[in-house]
């Protein structure tokens, strides 16, 4: 399990991080959101070791981060950390060693992982010959060839099409069953939604945001309302109590409401439409709590 | 720990060696070398007239050749490395021998009297002279009008002789300090310079080119984070200074490996060939090791060879920290590219010290500068072997190298540390100096 318990970054006078805390246990996947310069990269990197905290603590499985420590953690970064002169089996022979497995080991976990994502026949060739997707792939056995404890994801998806999101997912949860505590962070909220149970929204290093998603969601009181029906008197349909906001799309019309409690009043306004084919009341989404949190859109 | 240290220094040591432009720059080197060590070989072969004589056809109406022979073989024993010459006196008319000299390498020396000039002559040649041999002509032939001048003045032979001859100068040195060998030492230490500095000056700038290209690359891709989340900078640090000295002690090794092999080359050349190179070329390797022994310049680089080899490897190491302390603050080859040019500078001076260092004798400049790390390794082994330093000094240089090196690394690895994590050149010196001061 890791431990981050009041964690203070300072550099110079400027605060990065201001008395954070969170908790991952083992076999759980927790998402870090915050906007660029909230203080995701420098949390990461005190989490790797590759930062002193000004205070607090951080602890993984109650050891507190060292050298012997970070060999237990897995890191896939933002952008592409390899090596691009090295082939794949070079570049996760580097890795490997520097994380303490010994070679032999090394190269069976890289048949095993080349073969699960499909790029077996790229293993003697350059990193900087492989598609993006393909180094993506790399970069991410590359972090979890040691079995890590602990997994940190930053933007895994990226430069991955939606088959291939899909497999990185697979293995995600698979790791999570084994028990590997997973920190995820994605500008893709969708992701973050269907991966995270629970999170900490950054703003200038500080949380304002913190918990189990399903209860963050069940606290914001908006809800939106999916509708699909003919004729609706839109501005009549604005003015019912409760309603903040319609939008209307192609197929459907979304309705945004102040509560749960104004979900009566608006199924009461479109009974009277005709040919109503839905009615689906959904919570906010987590972009629509981070933008009502934060101030600005998360996804932009 | 120690086994990353390990494998990071294996690594890095391959990446280098494996790359192409090794390959390819040491096959060059090497056949670079073998042609220099042969190069007279290597003409001859492609038809080079390097050991060809020159031939003069003397047609004499002055009844001159006599003095003339005597003349121009004195001079030109002198000069023997640049030319060998054939005299032949000849009563063949002008006209035919003009036929005889086509596309061959003679000339006809016609000399005859004058009333005006006393002697005056005329040369004919295929191809333009070459400036010795029109120089070697012109001398011979104005000894010639001297001593014509002479005899019909009255004056006796031996006083011509006497005469004509040169002033004989006895030189004798009083510098208690000084070898008997004093003149033939600064020869042979001068050229010793070249061969020492020359290499040492190419395999430092290659040094701080690997170092700063293999930092640069580790941070441009980000996978410094991965490799410093799972090392320490320290190792890190370690592993990048020990490799790249590793490297251009291997260099240095091959170019030593090459050197050798351009002997053993040029010694198998010689023998097949027995009767066609020369005396004098063939017995030149061991007439210079000869004269090395002689003027005791090989008694002084024994004694001082530890401490020499010793100072370039301080300096391999000072070079290289520094270089690796600029990468880490650095993005980008273009960055480090403009930020190692001051280390380049500093190399530079020393070079240009340490090859002017025997014109500029015994001066005190130069003597304070072999004490200074990152210049001393050039400079110091040079005046050491002028004879312009002892032994004491050149260890107390030796010394001071390492200490300084011992201090750069201290301070350095503080730099590094923050240095390598570093992406934005805003505040970068600000961020610097307070590195240095953090423990």
């Amino acid at each position: 399990m890791l431990k981050v318990e009041n964690v203070t970054k300072y550099y110079g006078n400027f605060l990065a991080v201001d008395h954070l805390t969170f908790e991952v246990k083992d076999g759980e996947i927790f998402g870090l959101l915050g906007v660029n310069g909230a203080g995701k990269t420098t949390t990461f990197r005190m989490i790797n070791g590759l930062l002193d905290k000004t205070e607090g603590s951080i602890t993984l499985d109650g050891l507190p981060i060292d050298y012997s420590v970070t060999d237990k953690i897995g890191f896939l970064t933002e952008e592409r950390s390899l090596l691009t002169k090295l082939t794949v089996k070079e570049q996760a022979i580097y890795y490997g060693i520097l994380k303490g497995m010994e070679e032999k080991k090394i190269l069976e976990k890289l048949e095993y992982w080349l073969d699960r994502f499909h790029i077996t026949d790229y293993k003697d060739r350059k990193i900087k010959e492989l598609s993006k997707g393909n180094q993506q792939k790399v970069q991410f056995i590359t972090a979890i060839i040691n079995e890590p404890k602990l997994l940190i994801l930053d933007e895994p998806f990226s430069g991955l099409d939606p088959i291939n999101v899909q497999q990185f997912m697979d293995v995600i949860r698979e790791l999570k069953n084994k028990g590997t505590s997973i920190i995820f962070s994605s500008h893709r909220m969708e992701h973050v939604e269907m991966f995270c149970e629970k999170l900490v929204v950054l703003v200038h290093g500080k949380s304002v945001l913190a918990g189990e998603l399903k209860q963050i969601k069940k606290e914001y009181r908006k809800k939106n309302i999916h509708i699909e029906a003919n004729h609706i008197d839109v501005e009549a349909l604005k003015k019912v109590e409760g309603v903040l906001e319609v939008l209307v799309n192609e197929t459907e019309m979304v309705v945004k409401i102040k509560s749960d409690e104004n979900v009566k009043n608006v199924f009461e306004f479109i009974k009277k439409c005709q040919d109503v084919t839905k009615f689906v009341v959904e919570d906010a989404t987590l972009n629509e709590i981070f933008l009502e949190k934060v101030g600005v859109n998360y996804e932009n | 720990m120690k086994t990353k240290l390990k494998f990071l220094i294996k690594q890095s040591l391959k990446k280098k060696i494996k790359t192409k432009w090794f390959k390819v720059a040491n096959i060059l080197i090497l056949i670079l070398l073998i042609g220099v060590v042969n190069i007279d070989r290597v003409i001859s072969f492609f038809g080079g007239d390097f050991e060809n004589s020159t031939k003069i056809y003397v047609v004499d109406e002055a009844n001159a050749y006599t003095l003339f022979e005597k003349n121009f073989k004195t001079l030109a024993q002198s000069l023997e490395d640049l030319g060998n010459y054939e005299l032949e006196n000849t009563t063949k008319s002008i006209d035919e021998l003009k036929e005889e000299i086509k596309e061959k390498d003679s000339v006809i020396l016609n000399i005859s009297l004058s009333n005006e000039e006393y002697i005056k002559a005329n040369v004919i040649s295929f191809d333009p002279l070459g400036t010795i041999t029109e120089q070697l002509l012109q001398t011979s032939l104005n000894g010639i009008k001297s001593a014509y001048v002479l005899q019909n003045s009255g004056i006796s032979e031996n006083e011509i002789a006497a005469l004509t001859s040169n002033v004989s100068i006895s030189k004798e040195v009083t510098n208690p300090e000084l070898e008997e060998n004093a003149e033939g030492h600064n020869i042979v230490s001068s050229g010793l310079i070249i061969v020492l500095i020359v290499p040492f000056f190419l395999l430092i700038t290659m040094l701080t080119q690997m170092i700063g290209a293999e930092i640069n690359d580790e941070k441009s891709t980000r996978s410094m984070e991965i490799i410093i989340s799972n090392v320490s900078p320290k190792i890190h640090f370690a592993s990048k200074i020990i490799s790249s000295t590793l490297f251009v002690v291997l260099q240095a090794l091959i170019l030593i490996g090459y050197a050798l092999i351009a002997l053993l080359i040029r010694k198998l050349l010689t023998s097949s060939f027995v009767g066609t190179v020369p005396e004098e070329v063939s017995g030149y390797v061991s007439d210079t090791l000869n004269m090395v022994k002689n003027t005791g310049v090989l008694d002084l680089l024994l004694k001082g060879a530890p401490f020499i080899l010793l100072l370039f490897i301080f300096s391999f190491l000072a070079y290289a920290i520094v270089a690796g302390v600029l990468a880490s603050m650095t993005t980008n080859i273009e960055d480090y590219q403009q930020l190692q040019t001051p280390l380049m500078i500093i190399l530079l001076v020393g070079y240009y010290i340490a090859i002017m260092a025997s014109a500029f004798e015994g001066a005190l400049f130069v003597k304070i500068v072999a004490y200074i790390p990152m210049l001393s390794f050039l400079i110091a082994p040079v005046i050491y072997l002028l004879g312009q330093i002892s032994l004491l000094e050149l260890v107390i240089s030796t010394i001071i190298c390492g200490g300084v090196t011992y201090l750069l690394f201290y301070f350095g690895l503080r730099i590094y540390k923050v240095g390598i994590l570093n992406y934005s050149s805003q505040d970068l010196w600000k961020k610097i100096f307070k590195s240095v001061k953090e423990k």
